[in-house]
């Protein structure tokens, strides 16, 4: 049923990941002041269940958080079928890990997922994702 | 008291682990130069530069050498060149000395005391050693023997001394054995009972300060064993507090015997807001073991009567020492200490309070609360065979695992992943193309049977965060964060998860899985206690569905579950959707779906193709 065509596109979103992946966190964790290159203008972050809208927001959102290092141990990719997104390609990327936060010895265990689309010769972040493994029930 | 490393052996001995003597230690690992005689022996004997050093090493069985036993013992192993274990060559029986233990504790065996009255004996002994006085500690008798402990080195000495000394009614010797030795601990859920009640009596709640000052010797604890420089016996305190006062802002452990903290890491884990420690009277050597508790906010601490505190040449240098390890200090034992120059510059940014879910659009949130409680239904029940109705032709699905850092694949079987890790699609590990391409679930059969391999469960579902990040009327993003528990697997572990489905409508008018993205891990001790800890269905409004019992879809394979999640929602998501993006009421987007069929895309292009043409009257727009 899979034609080749999908199969190369299931290696492509796989190795689009670990670089994307690479590239996001070495972002977030070293020089945050360029992470927002890496979303659309009109993408959403959803931090801990807290909506941010638009790249600027994006960006003054991002550097308000404390420092971080982020310790990926798994990554997962899946194609999203293109005529989804208005015909772009695009990919959902998961990447689950470690992080600290101000350098505090606790490690936090973090699950983050990504819609990224790929605009003008570009990857872009259409969604953002993340949560801390922490109880959420109310 | 003598400065730095004079006296008695410094050690680090801790949780009864006896390989604490690094710095022996690396002379052997490095293997060159340093030679001792005896070296063939394996070079264990390396490690003691004296016996007082050996003797440690029985851990909390130190034999005194008051037995007759030891006497045999030295024979068996003289020939080996004096092992571990062995005592040192006395010239006579009559010179026995006391050794002063590392352990605080002292076991008290009175051989053959089972013959007397615990009264006699104990009279006995207290007008030996009067006017020392003592309290005999867990009191028991074992075979013939009795058996209790004292806390007190002084005592222990005396009744070290007492050895032989008594003459009993039936004209025998009491004989005494003195060891250095704690009681066992063996932590029950009667004891931890126990500890929280004697907890709560020393809690002040206006405060919010608990004061567990010599807390072994609290009246209701004389039963049980409880001192807390038994980092188990503290770990254990810490859990009951964590439990009960998680805001705690004052500790007091004074005169607890405590000697290493390396476990008190976890109290900047757990209490977020101690600030006033009190660890007055305890053994702490130096200031070093205070890094332990660095990550702490404390703006109070008390350490007078430590060791540490006499290794400073003056109080100066003492002050300034600890202050580095807690920079926020303004009071050190009782003293106000100068305020500190800091820096403009907040330093601790907290992170943004988490909220359960965000929605992109409220107009998805009945519609996505009624797919997961249909799906999960299924997924929950007996057979995920059903679940087949909830993908798509073409759908994709692929699962991640990890262990949590604090290494849960080593401990019990409970925790073991490997149901999940088996299927995991890791791409960091899985990186031959051709694998990923397998681990990849494609199309609805392969999709559901990898699902139906995996253990049995019951989700959280009240606990779930969702994130609805996407919401049209071509597709539906949403990430859900929970937990769930194995309900087939032994000890019904619980686990984490973290999914995230890309949902498409169908063409029966509902809605399927285009992707379903997944990843396990184990679930955090934060996790274990809040789990299903809403989860009575009465207490969430549902307004429109009545039952809440997950039984239904199970037995009746045949009916359609997830697809037929109703016309009508469908038509009420792409009629607010239509509504938002063109600016018209409700009336005349009803009229323009219908007259396409409910057809989205169509009706967008109908729209953009009339008002282009300044067809649409303006009362259309009216709302």
């Amino acid at each position: 049923m899979a034609t080749e065509s999908t199969l190369k596109n299931v290696d492509s979103a796989c190795e689009t990941a670990e670089e994307f992946t690479r590239l996001f966190y070495k972002h977030l964790d070293n020089s945050r002041h360029l992470t927002s290159k890496l979303y659309l203008d009109a993408s959403l972050l959803v931090w801990n269940g807290n909506g941010i809208n638009g790249n600027a927001k994006i960006q003054k959102f991002l550097l308000d958080l404390p420092p971080s290092n982020h310790y990926v141990k798994t990554i997962d990719a899946q194609p999203i079928s293109e005529n989804l997104m208005s015909n772009n390609l695009s990919y959902l990327i998961q990447a689950c890990g470690d992080v600290t936060y101000q350098n505090e010895e606790v490690r936090k265990p973090f699950q983050q997922t990504f819609v990224i689309v790929a605009v003008e010769g570009k990857w872009k972040i259409a969604t953002d994702c993340y949560r801390l493994q922490v109880p959420y029930s109310t | 008291m003598p400065k730095r490393g004079g006296g008695r052996p410094r050690n680090n001995w801790k949780n009864g682990a006896p390989s604490c003597f690094e710095h022996d230690d690396r002379i052997h690992h490095t293997g060159r130069r340093v030679m001792f005689k005896q070296s063939q022996n394996k070079g264990k004997n390396n490690k003691f530069k004296n016996w007082n050093d050996a003797k440690i090493l029985f851990d909390d069985d130190v034999d005194m050498g008051a037995s007759g036993n030891a006497q045999n013992r030295r024979g068996a192993y003289r020939g080996r060149g004096g092992r571990l274990g062995s005592p040192p060559p006395r010239p006579s029986q009559h010179k026995k000395k006391f050794i002063t233990g590392v352990l605080p504790w002292y076991q008290i065996t009175i051989p053959y005391g089972a013959k007397h009255e615990k009264d006699v004996i104990l009279k006995v002994l207290l007008s030996h050693i009067s006017p020392e006085v003592f309290i005999p500690h867990y009191f028991k008798i074992e075979g013939n023997s009795a058996i209790f402990y004292v806390d007190d080195v002084k005592v222990a000495e005396k009744l070290f001394h007492a050895d032989r000394k008594i003459t009993m009614p039936n004209g025998f010797k009491l004989v005494v054995i003195v060891r250095n030795a704690v009681p066992r601990i063996n932590i029950t859920d009667d004891m931890k009972e126990k500890m929280k009640l004697a907890m709560a009596k020393r809690y002040n709640p206006t405060t919010k300060a608990l004061d567990l000052t010599k807390f072994h010797a609290d009246p209701d604890l004389v039963d049980v064993f409880c001192a807390l420089f038994r980092p188990i016996i503290m770990l254990a305190a810490v859990d009951i507090i964590a439990e009960n006062i998680p805001d705690l802002e004052a500790l007091n452990l004074n005169d607890n015997k405590l000697h290493g903290l390396e476990h008190l890491k976890i109290l900047a884990t757990k209490f977020k807001n101690l600030k006033i420690l009190y660890m007055g009277d305890n053994r702490i050597p130096s200031v070093a073991p205070l890094e332990a508790l660095k990550a702490l906010p404390l703006v109070e601490l008390y350490l007078k009567g430590n060791p540490l505190v006499n290794r400073f040449n003056d109080n100066e240098t003492y002050k300034s020492e600890v202050r580095r390890k807690f920079p926020k200090l303004t009071r050190l034992d009782g003293d106000e200490l100068p305020p500190p120059i800091g820096f403009d510059i907040p330093d601790d940014v907290s992170l943004p309070p988490a909220q359960q879910s965000f929605l992109v659009d409220p107009n998805g949130q009945e519609l996505i609360k009624e797919f997961l409680k249909q799906y999960f239904a299924i997924y929950d029940s007996e057979s995920r065979q059903p679940l087949l109705d909830a993908y798509h032709e073409s759908a994709t699905c692929s699962l991640a695992a990890s262990y949590l850092n604090t290494d849960s694949r080593n401990s019990n079987s409970t925790n073991k992943l490997n149901t999940y890790m088996v299927n995991s699609r890791n791409l960091m590990r899985i990186t031959d193309r051709d694998h990923r391409r397998r681990y990849l679930k494609t199309g609805k059969l392969q999709v559901v049977s990898l699902l139906s391999e995996l253990p049995k469960t019951t989700h959280d579902l009240m606990g779930f965060a969702v994130d609805l990040v996407i919401f049209n009327p071509n597709m539906v993003v949403l990430t859900m964060n929970g937990v769930f528990r194995e309900i087939m697997t032994t000890g019904t572990p619980l686990r984490s998860f973290h999914r995230t489905f890309v949902i498409v409508p169908n063409n029966s008018g509902g809605f399927c899985i285009l992707n379903d993205m997944y990843f396990v891990t184990n679930a955090t001790k934060e996790q274990e206690d809040k789990a299903f800890s809403t989860s009575t269905p009465a207490s969430v409004p549902t307004p429109t569905t009545t039952p809440a019992a997950p039984a239904i879809p199970a037995v009746t394979p045949a009916a359609q579950p997830v697809a037929g999640t109703s016309q009508e929602d469908t038509q009420k998501m792409m009629l607010n959707m239509l509504s938002q993006q063109t600016g018209m009421n409700e009336h005349w987007s009803i009229n323009c779906l219908q007259e396409t069929g409910w057809d989205y895309q169509r009706a967008l292009f109908i729209f953009n193709q009339l008002q282009s043409e300044g067809k649409i009257p303006q009362e259309a727009f009216v709302k």
